[in-house]
């Protein structure tokens, strides 16, 4: 009886990551709803953290065995794997990281850690996006539970700010986004990204004003999630105002995602028309870079400063996608990744200096964190220094490759630009270090919350891995610039 | 693999000090220092000057997708200034030991990183690799003054940082730049190693604005005269053994620079830029002098001593002669030695006046202390060239290699000869001679405070016996940095060159 | 071209020319006395004085459970295109609607359990 199920051919194993973290996703709902308020404390997260790791595996499985699924809207290649582990390791890392945060409180474990879950999933699709309405299925999958994730500390007021801002201006991109789609889909006939790519090797040189229009406005709406300037507004409100365990996974995730597919589209169908858009992309990295180094420097709030400092990574990675070359890409998904290790590494800081003292999210609050906790200054120090890109960080072989790929790219004065908003950054990076070794505390409390190890683990980890990036890079970066070869080739 | 292992001693017995302890991080950090320097010695000795060249050569690809080799190596250009840099670290950790450091875990690991960082910048071979370790050395620093320094030592360690790195970041985007367009260029594959580099020279167009990025990071970290204002903060609130290093050894980064990569690399650029750098460098002789004879700190006169010394030495670079490039090599290691000699006397001199490096509140203390004032008197002279020094040998050969090349600057530069003289002397004079009318304590040097120095007295006294086997093994290597940009400027680097070896 | 849009042009013209007739005949054909009384001026123009109070507000469940009703509304809306051709696909379909279906439960559950329809 059962061969006579009429089934389409469905490649289940590369759909796997995809249906295993939609169960774990409903399964971790849930469990949130059963057992005494003890039991879930555990439960849930654990849950969430074995969907996520089986969910890696079979990530993990799908290196090198590109594949085209579902009726040709999935592409599982190696962008997918690479920053599909790192968007599930965002997720595993926040899972850890909000741990001892009284999430009871406002909303119920069960719903944190599942729309944690669908975000993911969100994440997944839209990275491994062969088709126009993936693209915008998979950017609404990870938009909405982000919305309200944003929001989940009812009790503060920020938190809910925080989640009404980002829904608005989300929603503004996802329908500037969605028009561009909309036109370049008017002006190839297709939205299936291959036969878009055909389309447009067909008619040659970008001469088409729908074809461009669509794909300035697709640009722009992207722009909006990875938060480039211009389009980079909410950034510090929303990245303040959200949990912080939160703000850390949209600031790693969030932005991996959405220059994933920027990569995809730019680099996929719309290669043939790169004199067109590079320059857009450049303008864009310049103001990104100027913008957000400028707007960090001054700010008190180490979210807030965090906030801006990603507006000029984005612009460092932009730059790399300038040159869309295997060496530019591989450099952009190297930095991407050493990026997300860095930004994990403070925000993990940060999540323990807010638990254990007052202000400690602002900077007066890691006055003397060198005397009072060196591993947890230590692991903040890797952090800044690695931002600002000085050796042996990741940080310093990510700008060098980028800047290599610019140069050879013949974008010497983009990678002038880029030195130069390092340049600028020391001012406001220098400043963490400086108040945490040189400045003594204001009083020297007593922490009156428990040190939580896992935290402190978490933050010490990505610190090892940025200095370990920054020493041993061969390996890493000649995966990064395997994953710029097949995007290249997969078009 | 001898190379990588000197290279990282210093780091790896700072690291190991930093996780085991407070009680073994002292032992540990000497212990570093001293093998250091005898690695360093050990390798000097082995070195086969008959053979010249390089040699103990370390050549891995480290980062293969961007072509950055581990390449390190020895040869006559960096021989005496990697023995340099690990004797003055030896000094400078023993000096450390023998007081007591806050924190002394992070201390001696800052330090040793310190040191292997600049270890790395003498040896490395590849252009990235060199620009990496020439980042690196600030990190450290920045800890180090930052932490255990003095007075406003945050907004001084920020404004050096800053400074320092405005021209290391352009410099990185330079190298960067260098290997790729490059390749462009010549239309084939290049990795970033120098010798390669070396080979296949840039367009004349692109060899400007390269060199000008690379000359001004080797200028901020001399530092020379327009771009020295972070010197005066930074050595201010610098601990003392501290700044025995930086300015011993990190200085002598930037000018080696010139040498190793500015020169060879961009030769057109050198050449048509050579007034210019002729002219900062008299001006920092001129400007750096008059500042350490108005100054009445000791440690100042020693820091803008400094700025006078490194234009010497920047001069002798740029003449574009053998002469000027080997006096130049020599004054490097001369000044290193003199620097961490005087800068721990400055500390001595201090611990007499009640804490004060001012050098109103001293006075008369070689009264009551012999060896003291024989020890400054010594490190004096031959900072000031006082012929029979080695200092002299070094200062005699730039300015002779100038005179042949641009006169002119030549006969200003002889000013800053006699300037030198004036202002050591000066220095020398209000420390230790005069009536005691601040109650400065006549205590001579004890055990404790002469161990880290008198090595570097010794050292000084060897050199000016003889300071042959130094300009021996440099005279190759040093003609051949000069020669492609003296070929560009039309100068014969050799004329002098025979007519020195006549002097000799 | 342009004929393909023609319905909507004169659907178009219909709306406005209705809309805008019904709005005049009011004041043509209506009763033209007493013109500003409590009824007519109250916003409601429906003849009858309204009973609600002004701090009135609807209890949070009525939102609640009109949000979810719409959810679930929708969502069985899906159900009917399969049903048409369900022979058509056979037994993959009848699957792929079970877990749909499931899936609705779990929502339902969901919901339930939370409390959400639980009038308040």
């Amino acid at each position: 009886m059962i061969a006579a199920i009429k089934a389409p051919l469905i490649d289940w194993s590369a759909l796997a990551p995809f249906t295993s973290l939609t169960v774990g996703a409903v399964v971790v709902l849930i469990a949130g709803l059963v057992g005494s308020a003890r039991l879930r404390s555990w439960l849930v997260p654990g849950l969430a953290l074995v969907t996520l790791a089986v969910t890696a595996v079979e990530l993990l499985s799908r290196w090198n065995h590109p594949k085209v699924i579902v009726s040709e809207a999935l592409r599982v290649d190696n962008l997918t794997v690479t920053l599909g582990l790192l968007c599930v390791g965002a997720a595993a890392f926040a899972v850890i990281l909000s741990l001892r945060s009284d999430t009871e409180e406002g909303v119920g474990r069960g719903e944190y850690h599942s729309l944690l879950l669908f975000t993911t999933i969100g994440m997944l699709i839209l990275i491994a996006a062969n088709d126009l309405v993936t693209i915008f299925v998979g950017l609404e999958l990870l938009s909405i539970p982000l919305y309200v994730l944003c929001a989940t500390e009812l009790r503060r007021e920020h938190s809910l700010e925080a989640g009404l801002k980002y829904l608005i201006v989300g929603s503004v991109g996802s329908a500037t986004l969605l028009y561009g789609l909309a036109l370049i889909y008017g002006a190839t006939g297709s939205t299936s990204l291959p036969k878009i790519g055909v389309a447009i090797s067909d008619t040659g040189a970008l001469t088409d004003p729908l074809l461009l229009a669509g794909m300035a406005l697709a640009i722009a709406g992207l722009s909006f999630k990875a938060s480039a300037a211009p389009f980079h507004q909410w950034t510090p409100d929303v990245y303040e105002g959200a949990p912080t365990p939160v703000t850390t996974f949209m600031a790693t995730a969030t932005k991996a995602a959405a220059l994933g597919i920027l990569l995809r589209i730019l680099v996929g169908p719309l290669l043939p028309a790169v004199d067109d858009w590079a320059p857009v992309i450049a303008v864009i990295a310049t103001l990104s870079i100027v913008v957000g180094n400028f707007g960090a420097l001054g700010q008190d709030s180490l979210k807030r400063m965090l906030a801006w400092s990603s507006v000029a990574q984005v612009g460092y990675l932009l730059a790399g996608l300038v040159v869309a070359t295997s060496l530019g890409i591989g450099a952009l998904v190297f930095y991407l990744v050493v990026y997300a290790v860095m930004t994990l590494a403070a925000f993990a800081v940060v999540i323990e200096n807010e638990r254990t003292s007052d202000d400690g999210e602002r900077l007066s609050g890691f006055a003397g964190l060198g005397r009072r906790r060196p591993w947890l200054a230590g692991a903040m120090t890797v952090s800044m220094l690695s931002l600002a890109g000085l050796p042996p960080t990741g940080g310093f072989i990510g700008k060098l490759a980028i800047i290599n790929a610019d140069a050879s790219g013949g974008w010497m004065w983009l990678a002038i630009v880029l030195v130069l908003g390092s340049l600028v950054s020391l001012g406001y990076y220098l400043r963490v270090i400086a108040t945490m070794w040189m400045t003594e505390g204001s009083a020297e409390k007593t922490p009156v919350v428990k040190q939580a190890r896992e935290i402190v683990a978490v933050a010490l980890l990505a610190a090892a891995v940025t200095i370990a990036a920054g020493v041993l890079p061969s390996w890493p970066l000649e995966r990064a610039q395997d994953v710029g070869q097949t995007v290249i080739s997969s078009r | 693999m001898e190379l990588t292992l000197l290279l990282l001693l210093p780091l790896a017995t700072g690291l190991l000090g930093a996780v085991l302890g407070n009680r073994l991080v002292k032992p540990l950090a000497v212990l570093g220092g001293l093998g250091t320097l005898g690695l360093a010695v050990g390798l000097a000795l082995n070195y086969d000057t008959a053979l010249g060249g390089s040699q103990f050569t370390v050549d891995k690809l480290w980062v293969k997708p961007l072509g950055i080799h581990w390449a390190l190596t020895i040869d006559g250009l960096n021989l005496a200034l990697v023995v340099l840099t690990a004797f003055v670290y030896a000094s400078v950790v023993v000096a450390c030991a023998l007081r007591e450091q806050e924190n002394p875990r992070l201390f001696y690991f800052h330090l040793g990183l310190g040191a292997s960082a600049v270890l790395g910048a003498f040896l490395a071979q590849d252009l990235i690799l060199f620009v990496l370790f020439f980042d690196l050395m600030l990190v450290p620093f920045y800890f180090l003054v930052g932490q255990w320094g003095t007075g406003d030592r945050v907004g001084a360690t920020t404004k050096m940082v800053i400074y320092t790195l405005a021209g290391s970041l352009l410099m990185l985007a330079a190298a960067v730049a260098t290997g790729a367009l490059t390749a462009s260029h010549h239309g084939q594959h290049v990795d970033f190693l120098i010798s390669n580099l070396q080979r296949l020279p840039l367009g004349k167009g692109t060899q400007q604005w390269v060199f000008l990025c690379f000359a001004a990071a080797f200028l901020v970290k001399m530092p020379a005269v327009p771009l020295h204002g972070w010197l005066k903060d930074a050595y201010k609130s610098m601990p003392l053994p501290v700044l025995a290093l930086f300015s011993g050894v990190l200085s002598k980064v930037a000018a080696y620079g010139f040498l190793k990569l500015a020169l060879p690399l961009f030769p057109d650029a050198a050449a048509s830029f050579q007034d210019l750098l002729l002219g900062i460098g008299v001006l920092s002789i001129v400007y750096g002098s008059a500042l350490a004879f108005t100054t009445n700190d000791a440690r100042l006169v020693v820091g803008y001593s400094s700025i006078a010394q490194l234009g010497f030495i920047l001069i002798g670079i740029f003449s574009l002669t053998s002469d000027g490039a080997q006096g130049a090599l020599l004054q490097m290691v001369n000044h290193g030695i003199v620097t961490v000699a005087l800068v721990l006397i400055v500390g001595v001199l201090a611990s007499r006046a009640k804490g004060s490096e001012d050098l109103g509140s001293m006075g008369g203390i070689a009264m009551g202390a012999p060896v003291l004032a024989v020890v400054f008197l010594i490190a004096a002279f031959a900072n000031l060239a006082m012929p029979a020094s080695a200092n002299f040998v070094g200062e005699f050969l730039i300015l002779k290699g100038v005179f042949d090349s641009v006169t002119v600057v030549a006969v200003i530069a002889c000013l800053g000869v006699a300037m030198a003289a004036v202002y050591m002397l000066r220095a020398y004079i209000r420390a230790m001679h005069g009536p005691d009318t601040n109650g400065v304590e006549q205590r001579d040097l004890s055990l404790r405070e002469a161990l880290p120095i008198l090595p570097a007295i010794a050292l000084i006294l060897a050199l000016a016996l003889s300071p042959q086997p130094l300009l021996k093994r440099s005279e190759g290597p040093a003609t051949a940095a000069v020669i492609p940009a003296a070929k560009a400027a039309n100068i014969d680097p050799i004329q002098t060159a025979t007519a020195a070896q006549g002097k000799r | 071209m342009l004929n393909s849009y023609l319905p909507a042009i004169v659907f178009l013209l219909l709306g406005g020319v209705v809309g805008t007739a019904f709005a005049l005949m009011n004041g043509i054909f209506g009763p033209k006395t007493n013109r500003r009384s409590a009824s007519k001026t109250s916003p409601y123009e429906c003849g009858l004085p309204s009973d609600v109070q002004q701090g009135f507000r609807f209890g949070i469940s009525f939102y609640m459970i009109a949000m979810l009703f719409i959810l679930f509304d929708i969502e069985v809306i899906f159900l009917y295109p399969i049903a048409v051709k369900l022979k058509e696909f056979g037994a993959f379909a009848l699957v792929e609607t079970s877990i749909f279906v499931a899936l609705l439960f779990v929502g339902f559950g969901y919901v339930w359990r939370r409390g959400a329809l639980s009038w308040r």
